[in-house]
């Protein structure tokens, strides 16, 4: 990470903390793990209807599109997510809808659609004893089911990302794997020591959950994203 | 630290000739039993002698300042003791008495207070509640309640060893010194760490880089620092052997996000082990049963064992555990193949070797061909002793071993006490169950594998013969 864009991202969750968030909303946070060398979808943050459906034909169809807000953490229960929006009609009745439902929002998030089988999660949490923790996991709706996730102590090394991707029990799915090209764990093992530097580096990010992390065409790619804040004292 | 383990003179406050008086019992060990040569003061109300040591109503009136003062008196007169202390000069003390972190805001405002009097007077502190250190070359030992006159506690400072521990149960001190008396390597020193509110696991572990230690064990209750035992496990030359007790959810208390409510301690706990070379044990007899495996033979550099077994059961048992303890049963070379057929009485050429009723010779060809074959990493060898010159075999292995720089993890299927009685009388490492040796093999394995990653492996291959010499000549020194 260059200085540059270290001070920024540290100006962004100084920024959040002064206004009180208890976490950035999932634009920010994505703007913060893509920092650390998570690769993300292609996406805007729009204001007016209009604009969405002009960002929409610039990334290419099908779309997302998403309330964005930090306090809209679990944006699919609250049903403010729409999927496959495939032409500027379908992006402006979304709109539509989303923008009926009297949320607050700072604004609505046009993305790219990624689509894959194979989900991972990635994540930092601060340990009580050994501080900030990276984890590296089964993704999507069998994280929590599943538990099968690894974990290493930041910083680390890229033999330690190495070491725990391959620690999963599922860890043949990062392989060629029913028709699908086998995952290019360079890009994890990058995103894992990313993610380990930003817990060592900045303090105010208490936990981080990328999940899910999707594969298409052996490609990694963060979907969503939460960073959470450390609790915020007056 | 070292004047822990080996002060020129020291004073056990709370000492007294009050029936079952605990600090009574310290200064019987030694005088009467360890034969100390320094100066042993007692302090008590009565300022009265203890067991000839004199005894004095106030630290403040010593005729010096010890190297080391061990308090054995009620919670609450410790921070008051600490002052004078302080005020002595006296800049080691070993606190035993309980009560404090482990009980309640009173202990912890207690400790508290005196962790600060101790920072501001440069004084180091082991506990508070915990036994102190132990030292067998020393021979010193501030212990409370400890008999003497029991065998295993008298013989561990008779035949000192290079097995350090640092024990958070003075329990299981006692359990692992006792049982390491019926193995072949003894103890260098153990420490109980207590509550640990200044010395705790990562200091010791630095500490014993520079003495004969040779292997590291420890027994954790909790963690005090962990990116300092990391630190310290990191720049270990030595094995560091861990249990540690508990899994602890009080991080996924609060979580907000998924990571966290995942990440229970134990997890991250087992991360940190692995980054940084520390063997986590899977039982506490493992703090006993393992050390052997590092001492007495050199290290598994691969992950290819050879089993060899004149009972066929156990071959095919052996091959099971070492697939689950991530080892692989060798497929021997044709020319390996080749060289067994013609030792003859072999049953089974391939890995398992079997053979029948053999003679000695029978057993030394199968070693050598095994252990100078290339695929070969290590040896599994389940030799029943059916006859007694197969003892003779076996310390003949132990020559070729280290002659090939490959390990064998030994296991007798014969009744525990009587494999038991032979490492004993004929100092051969043999292991009480097949699990316990495959166990062995697989830690050598992976203390090999965190040298490796730590680019300590060129000082390390000739580890064990080196140090042997080393600790034999102390050994003697000592008589």
């Amino acid at each position: 990470m260059t200085g540059k864009k270290e001070k920024e991202i540290r100006d962004l969750l100084v920024k959040a903390l002064q206004k009180g968030q208890l976490a950035l909303s999932e634009y920010e946070s994505r703007k913060v793990i893509a920092s650390a060398g998570v690769p993300i979808p292609r996406e805007a943050l729009v204001q007016s209807r209009d604009e969405a459906m002009d960002q929409a034909e610039k990334i290419g169809f099908p779309v997302v599109l998403k309330g964005s807000s930090p306090e809209l953490t679990h944006k699919t229960e609250m049903g403010m997510v729409r999927v496959n929006l495939k032409n500027r009609d379908d992006v402006g009745g979304a709109f539509d809808e989303l923008s009926g439902k009297g949320i607050r929002l700072e604004g609505f998030l046009v993305q790219e659609m990624v689509e894959g089988r194979r989900e991972f999660v990635i994540g930092l949490t601060r340990d009580p004893q050994f501080g900030p923790s990276v984890m590296f996991g089964l993704g999507g709706i069998f994280t929590e089911a599943m538990k099968d996730v690894s974990f290493r102590v930041a910083p680390l090394s890229e033999d330690d990302a190495r070491e725990m991707i391959g620690e999963i029990r599922a860890a043949k799915l990062l392989d060629a794997f029913r028709g699908e090209k086998a995952v290019d764990r360079e890009i994890l093992v990058r995103a894992l020591v990313g993610i380990g530097h930003l817990g060592m580096k900045h303090e105010e990010i208490a936990e981080i959950d990328i999940n899910p992390l999707i594969i298409r065409d052996g490609k990694p790619i963060a979907v969503d994203a939460l960073v959470i804040l450390k609790a915020h004292r007056a | 630290m070292e004047l822990f383990f080996d002060p020129r003179s020291v004073v056990v406050i709370g000492a007294s000739n009050t029936p079952f008086n605990l600090g009574h019992t310290i200064c019987n060990m030694l005088k009467d039993y360890l034969h100390y040569q320094g100066a042993v003061y007692a302090v008590n109300s009565k300022g009265e002698a203890v067991n000839g040591c004199p005894g004095y109503s106030s630290v403040l009136d010593l005729p010096e300042a010890p190297d080391l003062a061990i308090i054995i008196v009620a919670a609450r007169h410790v921070p008051g003791l600490i002052e004078d202390i302080a005020r002595k000069g006296i800049r080691r003390v070993v606190i035993e008495s309980a009560g404090f972190s482990e009980g309640g805001e009173i202990g912890e405002a207690m400790q508290r207070e005196i962790d600060t009097i101790a920072r501001q007077n440069g004084i180091r502190i082991l506990g508070p509640n915990c036994l102190g250190a132990l030292s067998t070359r020393d021979k010193f030992c501030c212990f409370y309640g400890v008999n003497p006159s029991l065998v295993e506690m008298n013989q561990i400072f008779e035949s000192p060893g290079n097995i350090s521990y640092i024990i958070q149960s003075g329990g299981v001190a006692v359990l692992v010194m006792e049982s390491l008396y019926y193995d072949i390597v003894g103890v260098n020193k153990v420490v109980s760490i207590g509550n640990k509110c200044d010395v705790d696991e990562a200091d010791l572990i630095e500490y014993f880089q520079k003495d004969e230690t040779e292997v590291i064990g420890l027994y954790l209750e909790n963690i005090s620092n962990g990116r300092r035992l990391m630190e310290a496990a990191r720049k270990s030359h030595k094995p560091v052997l861990l249990y540690k007790v508990g899994k602890t959810k009080e991080g996924a208390m609060a979580a907000m996000s998924h990571t966290a409510g995942m990440a229970n301690n134990d997890r991250v706990f087992d991360a940190a082990c692995r980054q940084t070379g520390i063997i986590r044990l899977q039982s506490i007899d493992e703090l006993h049963s393992l050390p052997k495996m590092f001492t007495e033979m050199p290290l598994l550099k691969g992950k290819r064992i050879a089993a060899f077994t004149n009972s066929g059961a156990f071959g095919g048992i052996s091959a099971d555990l070492l697939v689950q303890a991530g080892l692989q049963m060798v497929r021997l070379a044709p020319q390996t193949q080749e060289k067994l057929k013609k030792v003859g009485q072999v049953f089974n050429v391939k890995n398992p070797v079997d053979i029948g009723p053999a003679l000695p010779q029978t057993y030394l060809d199968i070693f050598e061909i095994l252990l100078s074959a290339d695929e070969v990493d290590g040896l599994l060898p389940l030799l029943s002793v059916w006859q007694p010159f197969v003892i003779d075999c076996l310390l003949e292995l132990m020559k070729m071993c280290k002659q090939y720089e490959k390990p064998a993890a030994i296991y007798t299927p014969n009744a525990a006490s009587k494999s038991i009685a032979i490492r004993k009388k004929s100092r051969i490492p043999i292991f009480e169950t097949t699990e316990q040796a495959v166990r062995a093999l697989a830690v050598s394995q992976m203390y090999w594998a965190s040298l490796l990653k730590k680019n300590f492996t060129g000082e390390k291959t000739s580890c064990s013969a080196g140090m042997k010499a080393n600790h034999r000549s102390t050994g003697e020194a000592m008589q």
